[in-house]
């Protein structure tokens, strides 16, 4: 036995646990307070279930196995699918709108990078049976809103539609060697590649232009981007997307949102299952995206009757590493490691009982087991980070460390001269 | 179809800026990080930033690993060449400078606005000349565990997928074995960290790919060039968040770039 854990996964302990905990309680919170309940998906299903989507870059990346009858099964490597197929095979007929929110462990044979091993945490909320901009809306508001909740403050969502590539491509007629080219030129974000499509792809005015004008329908003003792509539409599909936009912006109204937006009608590299918008939300300090979502009307008639769905997943390990750059280093350096006061009951059952009420009253305490005197108990309070100690005399003498790293004699427990580590002290941790 | 048609990505629809969040604003103005390649590039792009009327380090050979442009307004990173992508698309740095030939090998999710003016170079197949010598260096440990082609000098003319599965040395076994993939051949990689050149005279491998700028290397070890993979550049790459997040400073710097290269 080396104790070595296989790569991609890490233990996660201390202060760094409690704080990964404690953001997906709050994102959770978040999602309940906006209606979403609980959903908990198996860990692995069949591989052709977690396969129904089209995301070959994800699909590739799945953890596979067999199970002992040969049928293969895979790790889940995102919670959108598995939910999707629960409300399609199972739920279809509960009253829509239906609304699940979700969070942890997903898996994923990739590269670690920063804020992702191959074991990784997503927290997110489905919206099933509601296809009006007005349930996009709510996903982004939705989103914006877990993204202040987890303590960012200048995240931007970028928000495209993959209707409208899609229906360009469609107006366009071009063969699959030349929409790759296409695709690559986008998903590059390159002049050069574009202008070589330009030059190999003979395109009629209309539709030129329509390509031309692609590279400028990406930015902070909405309304004139929006403007832009309308007068240059080639075919229903265009158009619709297009109205699609703009009735999600408008419905965005209300949630003052819209000044972290971002309209990016060229990103299209994130095609998977989404059928309509589609959206990534950035932070400074982090190259990769905290969060990513999406209408996927597709996916659920997979596994039952359609239903059409929009969703945001929201990657817990990024969210906090994004956090700890917006903050600085301190804010990860443990200054506000509390850990529970640690009693010493003297072999005292009145003593053991006084500790039962105070955890009652959401005190976190600790229950010296060894049998120590007051200096072993010191020792050990100094060196893990122990601020009180209570020692039973006939009732619970409190004990609190000073600034020079000494014990210092209260005098009797009072109420309130502990801090808790309630909900409430939790949030206080995080602000 | 001119160069000029194609309008730059983000173009005028952002004429009327829009100021951050008042929270965001202080920073916002943080500097961008630009990451250069060191060797081959590191003059050139430097002297290109310079041809642009951007602000670059006074003192690059400097042992300090961020150096500040003469102004503070953007900080350099000066990185292996290989490191660049690695460095912007996750966001260690906001931009970067390298040959298009490391960005394809090295695959990374980064945008690449703008081929730039300076680095031209191939990337090519590479085999022993008809008749040199090092076309007939015999390595016993390594010969007969494939069907060679009978002669290189047929290899010119000859489709590669005749070969069965050569040995190739080569600093990109990416890009090669993708190439050959799609010519249907399995080739065997050999992956290098320089001086490939030996490869074919050690009798290590039956072909190289690598970068050819004049070919005077090639031709001093005896090797003619056979296919062309890539014709190389060099390339802005910006990471995808701070496309979006510092857009104005980044924009800022396409345009100035572009002004240079059309």
């Amino acid at each position: 036995m080396n104790g070595h854990v296989p790569f991609g996964v890490a233990d996660y302990f201390w202060e760094e646990a409690n704080m990964r905990q404690g953001l997906l309680d709050q994102l959770m919170e978040t999602f309940r307070g906006w209606g979403y309940g609980d959903v908990i998906p198996p860990m692995f299903e069949f591989d052709s279930t977690l396969s129904a989507q089209y995301d070959d870059r994800l699909r590739s990346g799945m953890y596979r196995f067999l199970d002992r009858d040969g049928s293969t099964l895979s790790l889940r490597p995102e919670f959108t699918t598995p939910v999707a197929r629960l409300v399609g095979a199972r739920l279809h007929d509960w009253p829509m709108p239906q609304r699940f929110c979700y969070g942890g462990s997903v898996f994923r044979y990739l590269e670690p990078q920063a804020g992702r091993q191959r074991e990784f945490w997503q927290a997110g909320g489905e919206l099933f049976g509601a296809p009006d901009p007005a349930a996009d809306a709510e996903i982004l508001a939705l989103t914006a809103t877990a993204l202040k909740v987890a303590g960012l403050t200048q995240f931007r969502q970028i928000v495209g539609h993959i209707r409208y590539y899609r229906s360009l491509l469609e107006a366009l007629k071009i063969d699959p060697q030349q929409t790759q080219q296409l695709q690559w030129a986008l998903e590059r974000k390159s002049e050069p590649l574009l202008e070589e499509f330009l030059r190999d792809t003979p395109l009629r005015t209309g539709q030129r232009q329509a390509v031309e004008t692609l590279p400028q329908l990406v930015g902070e003003n909405v309304d004139s981007i929006l403007s832009l792509a309308e007068r240059h539409i080639q075919n229903r599909g265009m158009h619709e997307s297009l109205q699609n936009l703009r009735g999600i912006v408008d419905a965005l109204i209300g949630y003052d949102i819209l000044d972290s937006f971002v309209i990016d009608l060229t990103e299209i590299r994130n095609l998977g299952y989404y059928t309509g918008v589609s959206f990534e939300a950035v932070a400074p300090g982090l190259g990769t995206a905290v969060a990513s979502g999406g209408r996927y009307d597709d996916l659920v008639g997979r596994f039952g009757p359609a239903q059409p769905a929009v969703g945001v997943a929201l990657g817990v390990d990024r969210l906090l590493v994004a956090r700890q750059r917006q903050d600085g280093q301190d804010a990860g350096a443990g200054q506000h490691r509390l850990q529970p006061a640690l009693a010493l009951p003297q072999g005292s059952p009145e003593a053991l009982a006084q500790v039962q009420r105070l955890r009652r009253a959401g005190m976190h305490i600790q229950v010296d087991v060894n049998g120590w005197g007051l200096d072993a108990a010191f020792l050990y309070a100094a060196e893990t980070g122990v601020r009180d100690v209570l020692v039973w005399e006939d009732g619970f003498q409190h004990h609190r460390r000073d600034e020079r790293g000494d014990f210092v004699l209260l005098g009797p427990l009072e109420v309130g001269g502990l801090a808790g580590r309630t909900e409430m002290s939790r949030e206080e941790l995080f602000k | 179809m001119t160069q000029a048609t194609v309008a730059p990505f983000r173009g005028q629809a952002e004429s009327d800026e829009r100021p951050l969040p008042s929270a965001a604003d202080r920073r916002s103005k943080q500097s961008l990080l630009f990451a250069l390649p060191k060797g081959r590039l590191a003059q050139d792009s430097l002297s290109f930033l310079e041809r642009a009327e951007l602000s670059i380090p006074t003192d690059t050979e400097s042992r300090k690993l961020i150096l500040p442009a003469a102004d503070g307004s953007i900080g350099f990173v000066m990185a292996k060449p290989r490191d660049v992508p690695t460095y912007v698309e996750h966001g260690a740095a906001d931009l970067g400078i390298c040959g298009l030939d490391v960005v394809r090998e090295t695959d990374r999710a980064v945008y690449e606005p703008l081929l730039l003016p300076f680095g031209h170079c191939r990337l090519s197949v590479a085999g022993p000349a008809p008749g040199s010598a090092t076309a007939h260096v015999e390595n016993p440990d390594a010969a007969g565990l494939a069907v060679k082609p009978a002669s290189s000098a047929q290899l010119d003319g000859t489709p590669l997928r005749y070969m069965s599965q050569p040995r190739i040395a080569t600093e990109y076994p990416r890009l090669t074995r993708q190439f050959f993939a799609e010519r249907g051949v399995n080739a065997e990689i050999i992956a290098l960290g320089g001086s490939v050149e030996l490869g074919p005279i050690l009798g290590l491998a039956d072909l190289i790919v690598d970068v050819v700028q004049t070919g005077t290397t090639l031709r001093m070890n005896g090797l003619v060039e056979i296919r062309t993979i890539l014709e190389s550049q060099a390339v802005l790459i910006v990471n995808r968040a701070s496309y979006q997040l510092k857009a104005a400073e980044i924009n800022r710097i396409i345009e100035r770039m572009r002004l240079l290269t059309t």
